[in-house]
């Protein structure tokens, strides 16, 4: 079992017959995903990789059952296909792209709230559950990298989250489940809503969370320890400690979130919480060890 | 994208919210003009970073005398700077503050305001949370006049500027709309004895991924602090340069950033953060091209890719080894997608390759101390 996807989660990919959309869903369906179909306006009765394609996700759910579906979509168009695959009824979407408007994310995200689905991304690698399926652009075959375990794993980022999980690996641990939720100032899902999801999942022992400066999702996942929502052990490793102080948000960040943001505040809360927080990628392993989660 | 100043509040004139009037000096041309806002004025630099104040950046003149004096010095403390603001002195009752940004976990906008504005507003939110109102947008409605007017009516505010503080919520609320921003800010907003509220400064920041559809406000190499910069920002390379020894030339913004971590826990110091990752990794070339343009010791390559492909990165990178015959030591660091291929590729150039980031670290900091691999 794994959470979000597994094997039997029916997927559907839309921009398939883009470039990066044929070449992942290869990877996609070599994993072991269930890529039930495809969407390209204009391409209907094409297929890729043998998976039929449609013109639209609503002529495409009419002939599939979709519970999922995944966005090889540039940023410009990413709010018209998420809102595509809402209108269409479909709770977990997975948006990769890099550069979507900030007007256009504020949308998205309300309007998720609003349908209580899952919009993971953008800015993102995607979410993948090793040896089991993925939606999104891992190196899957890299094993020192993405081996199975027990381990979940949150992120904010894409190449780091590469070099953590190898950490993870190298400490003789692995992943169960893991999720980008994106570098975007305003992502489609965040940490603290996938918390109650690894907390009832029987192959996550712990998670491991890598953040960053600014916002303040990893303050939520603090706050979901302290009133005991979340009770698994947490490491999380959070980059930036010596980055010149930014004033990207002005004042209005700082008001907004009442001090919170900067990395010491999280590194303090975190702490308050009972999460240990590594300062570089290879503590992780020894940091899982010291809080009693068993290798796999 | 932060906009000046002066910018900010040009846009705001045109959107009929009150600015002082000013007058702008350019770099090497002050001339009688500025007389004409009269004295006692106020002198502003016009520079990106906050806190001007407190530098002494914003000098308030009585005469002509002063007032020249002040450009010259404020000219020399910031070299790259090309404009002053020189605006009239404001007889001032009050300082307000509002802003509209971002609210990430509601996907909303927000309206925030307090009736104690000025330089201290980040303190007091901490402080005082229940001095600053703060009233949520829904962005397929926008800003509902009865928003505005509920967050006016408790100002403290005279009938007269009551009136005046609800057209400006709602014009900030377009001005937020049409220029993409993450944020739109006036702090402080005047209210002044003549019973008008004027902006007194103004900041507004354009979403970086909304620039494309913001061409008024493209950005030409003037505004950039080097060659390199400016270059960096053509090519959409995430660019920042420092005074340190190493050049760092890695893909992804977290990974670079926990680079940049990582050479100041082993006592080195950065050169420049450059990131050719995503949509950049075929552009090594460019990449070390720019990194070679400013003062470094060694030039730091760490990547973990995965579309952004190894082989591609690595093969990038031999060619501008061959092209740009670099004149310092390059120290490498690539993994992820056909990471056997790179290390192949990397080697018949001659180069070590490394496999680990913390190695690859302390390596880089050894060379730029001088020392042996």
């Amino acid at each position: 079992m794994s959470i979000f996807i597994d094997r039997q989660t029916c997927v559907c990919v839309q921009g398939i017959t883009g470039s990066e959309g044929s070449f992942w869903t290869k990877h996609m369906i070599d994993l072991g995903t269930k890529v039930v179909c495809g969407v390209t306006p204009g391409k209907e009765g094409q297929t890729v990789e043998g998976v039929p394609v449609y013109h639209s996700v609503r002529n495409a759910i009419r002939q599939h059952n979709i519970d999922a579906t995944m966005l090889f979509v540039p940023p410009k168009l990413t709010k018209d296909a998420v809102f595509e695959a809402l209108d269409a009824g479909i709770k977990k979407i997975v948006m990769i792209a890099d550069g979507i408007p900030l007007h256009e994310m504020m949308l998205i995200r309300a309007r998720a709230l609003e349908e209580k689905a899952f919009v993971v991304g953008g800015n993102t690698s995607g979410v993948i559950s090793p040896k089991e399926a993925m939606m999104g652009s891992f190196p899957h075959w890299i094993e020192r990298v993405y081996k199975k375990g027990s381990i979940g794993v949150m992120t904010r980022s894409g190449s780091l989250t590469n070099e953590v999980t190898a950490m993870i690996v190298e400490a003789g641990y692995g992943v169960s489940s893991l999720i980008g939720v994106g570098g975007d100032p305003v992502p489609g899902a965040r940490f603290a809503e996938f918390l109650p999801l690894y907390q009832s999942d029987p192959e996550t022992q712990a998670v491991v969370i890598i953040g960053e400066l600014g916002g303040t999702m990893e303050e939520e996942v603090a706050e979901a320890m302290i009133n005991q929502t979340f009770t698994k052990p947490l490491v999380a490793f959070l980059g930036g400690r010596t980055a010149p102080k930014g004033q990207k948000m002005g004042h209005a960040g700082a008001i907004i979130t009442g001090g919170k943001g900067s990395v010491q505040h999280k590194i303090e809360i975190l702490e308050k919480a009972g999460a240990k927080v590594a300062d570089r990628p290879r503590k992780v392993g020894k940091l899982l060890e010291e809080l009693g989660v068993k290798k796999d | 994208m932060k906009l000046y100043e002066y910018q900010a509040k040009t846009v705001f004139s045109e959107h009929k919210i009150q600015v002082p009037n000013s007058r702008l000096i350019p770099k090497g041309e002050v001339n009688a003009d500025l007389l004409s806002v009269g004295y006692p004025c106020v002198i502003k630099a016009q520079v990106l970073s906050g806190g001007r104040g407190k530098r002494g950046l914003i000098q308030l003149v009585k005469n002509q005398e002063n007032a020249l004096f002040q450009i010259q010095r404020l000219f020399e403390l910031e070299p790259s700077m090309k404009y002053l603001l020189v605006e009239e002195a404001i007889r001032i009752d009050k300082e307000i503050y509002v802003s509209i940004t971002v609210d990430a976990p509601s996907g909303k906008a927000v309206l925030i305001a307090s009736e104690s504005g000025g330089v201290e507003i980040e303190t007091l939110a901490v402080e005082h949370p229940e001095r600053i109102m703060m009233e949520p947008i829904d962005l397929r409605y926008g800003l509902m006049p009865h928003q505005a007017r509920h967050i006016a009516y408790q100002m403290n505010l005279s009938g007269n500027q009551i009136k005046q503080m609800i057209q400006i919520l709602m014009n900030l609320y377009d001005i937020f709309i049409k220029y993409d921003a993450e944020l739109v800010e006036i702090n402080p907003l005047f209210a002044t004895k003549e019973d008008t509220l004027i902006a007194g400064d103004g900041k507004i920041m354009i979403d970086d991924n909304s620039v494309f559809r913001q061409p008024r406000f493209a950005q030409t190499e003037t505004d950039y602090s080097s060659e390199a910069a400016y270059e960096a920002s053509l090519e959409g390379i995430p660019f920042i340069q420092f005074n340190g020894d190493i050049g760092l030339m890695c893909a992804g913004a977290g990974l670079t950033t926990t680079v940049y971590d990582l050479i100041h826990y082993e006592g080195g110091t950065v050169a420049n953060y450059l990131e050719f990752g995503g949509p950049n990794y075929r552009k090594a070339v460019k990449a070390m091209e720019i990194c070679l343009k400013v003062p470094s010791k060694v030039i730091l390559i760490v990547t973990f890719g995965t579309i952004a492909r190894a082989d591609v990165m690595a093969e990038g990178i031999v060619e501008a080894i061959k092209k740009l015959n670099p004149d310092r030591p390059i120290v490498t660091c690539i993994r992820g997608t056909n990471e056997a291929h790179a290390v192949e590729l990397l080697k018949e150039a001659g180069l070590t390759p490394l496999f680990d980031t913390e190695e690859a670290v302390r390596t880089a900091v050894r060379l730029a101390k001088g020392e042996n691999r």
